[in-house]
């Protein structure tokens, strides 16, 4: 049988919101052993029937094969603890404020002089010095100032967020990288390292970012909200390009190119279109694109969008169904490719969640677990892993320093 | 060659990746292995470039000033920026001397990786098994969009399409208008881009345990639908699905971007509690309203957002964009300047101070301010770009002087075309995108 990805590695979490909790939930879902360390006493919802839902499904999204150990860091004996539990731990996953990990006694220069192999993960809004560092943020206002906002929407109307909590899962993609990153440089080299991950930063240096900002820098060229489907930027021709009503939804294109436009004529079942002499040059076509349009969206409200979609593979044309969620979950690729994963959560139910990000062919993967409830692991790791007493376990509870789930 | 810009050895030095990627998955996959010290050869191809047009009017943008030059596949800003720290040669693989040489530089090399459409690397017999055969722990990632298995495994994707079969599009764009006026994204791109690294970097790792390599089996679709993973257990909870937010948030008010004073200037303000929502009032200097029953409490402001965000409209309007976030976060409210990826990233005094920015002298292209790595590393703390290569620029040094082929083969494989470094006519993105009479016409001639 071969070994899990990640059996060998354990992880201690620190963490809160959310490009901390899913840099923490990659690791886990490839094997890690991540301890993640909980309040005792959970935090307070001043509404709590606000919005629970969505708070519900983020916890037991963002928590899975997690095991839970409450502390409470604010007395002596939870941060004598947390230090013998960093010390046995490869990484560590932080999120808090800069300057907090060091005041809780398991700052990197500590560590990494008894544990030289440590790395260190620390995932905050703006990184760990700079102006901004102790800013308070949220996914809208972080989003606001990566660069990625400024052309999302219309040009006449106010900028837009994208949908869900976008900048935040990918600084957590990004992390885990640079994490698993340092964590193959300690297989290589023996040695580990603190990595500062700005999640500004991280979104500000997508491939979309600096795909942009490069012609700023190169002829000063500003990449503005426009109108959908006006402009002939990247090598594409403006018409079929982007979201689309059809019969029963919408479905979305991205061809490339003036050597799609073949293609297209085939996709809608008009090759004739080819020899229009309005639509004979890349030019033509741009001049006429209104009335492409309307052929186009002549033939799209004729059918569905899984019609389309197929139309749009057999033409070779990138295009595909707008679904929504449950939606995507019940579609017939990610079935065949059994991607989602049926998890049962004692308190919440049995539910589908997404899986994991890619397949190893060598490293199959343990069945998943879902999110721990509070201080559940309580017990098996301090008496476990740290080896304590029965009795020191027994103290370390009626002190309220920890709490068994 | 590598590491000229004295660079410190970082964890994943001593790494060899090839890179067999074009748009952006792959390219940025690359970049950030660059960024962590690993050596990254792109291999290209004169038959085949992702590179703009070979030919683009003077005044195109995105090259120096305007100028396409010489060669303007070597000047292409979104090519030399997602190139960064890269080595380029350039192999036909359609060829079967093309792909042998690929497979003698697998041999010296860890990982191989591509965003091709499924079964490209078949079709040039580079298949997973067929570079096992040489290199047995090779770690080999193919992504493209759907994945290597199930019904689309062959279908074309990009980001846009992804991020519509995902979920993403339902969620974006504004409530009250039709999603058919959506902006186009490319996200999902991204995504797979780092999931790839994290991947990669997790095999090496294994590798260095077991012995052993991998195939990565890597979805764009898949990688994505994590990020809105909570979405559909939300979906699944309450029976319904999320319905379009724009910028508002069912649980903050206000919660939205408000008009600056100066031309397309906004600023994000997130009000995340009713403590929060005293403390902006003070701010601005309207304490009455804190008190006032249609804002006083979250369920209140929620009601009544239009009319709250008229009244922070009006307010905002008055000032910059920056004089509202840096008051505003002095009072420990969320807020932030809405920056353009141009000028404004450039000039943010945040990212300045933290040296996002550094001239990178590209010997083609100039020097230009590129966005440095996306994460730093304590013992590694400066990271040097390395300018994207020119096309084959490295063809010698890799293919001679790695690999170890004598000046004559090499000469015969640039007489074959096999190698070059000028893009054949039609080698283009906007083109025929293959060069069809392979070997009979070249853009220089």
């Amino acid at each position: 049988m071969p070994q899990v990805a990640l059996d060998n590695v354990r992880v201690l979490e620190l963490t809160d919101g959310i490009a901390g909790p899913y840099c923490a939930k990659m690791l886990a879902d490839f094997g890690a052993e991540v301890i993640s360390i909980d309040h005792p006493i959970p935090i307070a919802q001043p509404y709590p029937e606000i919005n629970e839902a969505e708070r519900k499904a983020r916890q037991l999204h963002l928590n899975t094969n997690r095991k839970s150990l409450t502390l409470d860091l604010e007395l002596e004996r939870g941060r004598d603890v947390l230090l013998d539990l960093a010390l046995h731990c490869d990484i560590i996953v932080e999120s808090m404020r800069p300057g907090m990990v060091e005041g809780l006694g398991i700052g990197y220069e500590k560590l990494s002089q008894s544990r030289p192999d440590i790395v260190m993960t620390s995932v905050t809004p703006f990184g760990q010095d700079g102006p901004y560092n102790q800013w308070n943020y949220t996914e809208l206002t972080l989003f606001a100032m990566t660069g990625a906002m400024h052309r999302e929407g219309l040009p006449n109307r106010y900028p837009l967020k994208y949908g869900g909590e976008i900048a935040q899962y990918f600084a957590g993609t990004t992390a885990a990288a640079a994490t698993m990153g340092a964590l193959a440089g300690v297989a290589l080299t023996g040695v580990g390292d603190w990595i500062d991950i700005s999640i500004l930063e991280a979104m500000a240096g997508h491939p979309h970012q600096i795909g942009r900002r490069a012609p700023f820098a190169y002829s000063g060229e500003n990449d503005l909200r426009i109108e959908p489907r006006t402009s002939a930027a990247g090598g594409r021709e403006p018409y079929a390009v982007g979201t689309f009503r059809c019969k029963d939804g919408y479905v979305s294109f991205l061809p490339l190119g003036p050597r799609m436009w073949p293609n297209i004529a085939q996709m809608i079942g008009q090759p004739e279109l080819r020899e229009d002499p309005r639509f004979l040059s890349t030019e033509d076509r741009s001049e006429n694109r209104l009335e492409l349009e309307v052929i186009f969206q002549d033939w799209l409200d004729q059918h569905t969008r899984m019609e389309v979609f197929d139309a749009a593979q057999k033409a070779g044309i990138p295009g595909g169904p707008v679904l929504e969620a449950l939606e995507a979950a019940d579609n017939e690729h990610f079935r065949e490719r059994d991607y989602f994963q049926v998890i049962e959560h004692p308190e919440h139910g049995t539910h589908s969640y997404t899986g994991l990000p890619f397949r190893l062919s060598e490293a199959p993967i343990s069945p998943p677990s879902p999110a721990p409830l509070l201080g559940q692991h309580s017990r098996e790791v301090l008496t476990g892993l740290l080896n304590m007493s029965e009795q020191d376990l027994d103290s370390l509870v009626e002190s309220g320093v920890t709490s068994l789930g | 060659m590598v590491n000229s810009s004295g660079n410190k050895p970082g964890p994943l030095s001593g790494v060899r990746a090839l890179e067999l990627a074009e748009i952006w998955a792959g390219p940025f996959c690359g970049s950030l292995l660059a960024d962590m010290g690993a050596e990254v050869i792109k291999v290209e191809a004169i038959q085949r470039i992702a590179r703009g047009p070979i030919r683009p009017r003077p005044g195109t943008s995105g090259y120096p000033d305007g100028e396409p030059g010489e060669r303007p596949w070597n000047r292409n800003a979104n090519f030399n920026v997602l190139s960064r720290s890269k080595q380029g040669i350039t192999l036909d693989l359609t060829t079967s001397d093309g792909a042998e040489t690929f497979k003698e530089l697998v041999n010296v090399s860890d990982v191989v990786f591509t965003n091709y459409a499924f079964g490209v690397m078949d079709k040039f017999g580079l298949g997973y098994e067929e570079l096992r055969k040489v290199k047995p722990d090779i770690i080999a990632l193919f992504t493209p969009g759907y994945g290597n298995t199930g019904p689309y495994r062959t279908f074309r994707s990009m980001g846009m399409v992804i991020d519509a079969i995902t979920g993403h599009t339902a969620l974006r764009g504004y409530p009250d208008m039709e999603i058919s006026r959506n902006s186009l994204v490319h996200h999902p791109d991204a995504v797979a881009g780092a999931t790839a690294v994290f991947s990669i970097c997790l095999a090496i790792h294994n590798r260095a345990r077991t012995g052993k390599g991998q195939f990565i089996d890597l979805s764009q679709a898949e990688a994505f639908m994590p990020h809105l993973g909570e979405v559909y257990l939300e979906h699944s909870l309450v029976g319904t699905p999320r319905s379009r937010r724009g910028n508002r948030h069912p649980a903050m008010a206000p919660h939205g971007t408000y008009p600056c004073a100066g031309d397309d200037e906004w600023v994000a303000v997130s009000v995340q509690s009713d403590e929060q929502w005293r403390e902006m009032c003070q701010a601005m200097q309207m304490p009455q309203l804190a008190y006032h029953p249609d804002f006083e409490t979250l369920p209140a402001r929620l009601r009544n957002q239009d009319e709250l965000d008229l009244i922070i409209s009006r307010w905002t309007r008055e000032m910059s964009r920056y004089q509202v976030a840096n008051l505003l976060q002095e009072y420990g409210i969320a807020t932030g300047p809405v920056l353009d990826c141009g000028g404004d990233t450039y000039d943010n005094p945040h990212l300045q101070d933290r040296g996002y920015f550094q001239a990178v002298d590209h010997p083609d292209a100039g020097v230009h301010l590129l966005s440095g790595p996306i994460w730093r590393m304590h013992n590694r703390p400066e990271v040097r770009h390395e300018p994207a290569p020119g096309l084959g620029q490295h063809n010698q040094d890799v293919l001679g002087d790695l690999m170890g082929l004598r000046h004559s083969r090499l000469a015969e494989l640039e007489a074959t075309r096999i190698t070059g470094t000028v893009p054949l006519d039609g080698a283009d993105m906007g083109g025929v995108r293959r060069a069809r009479e392979r070997g009979l016409s070249s853009s220089d001639s």
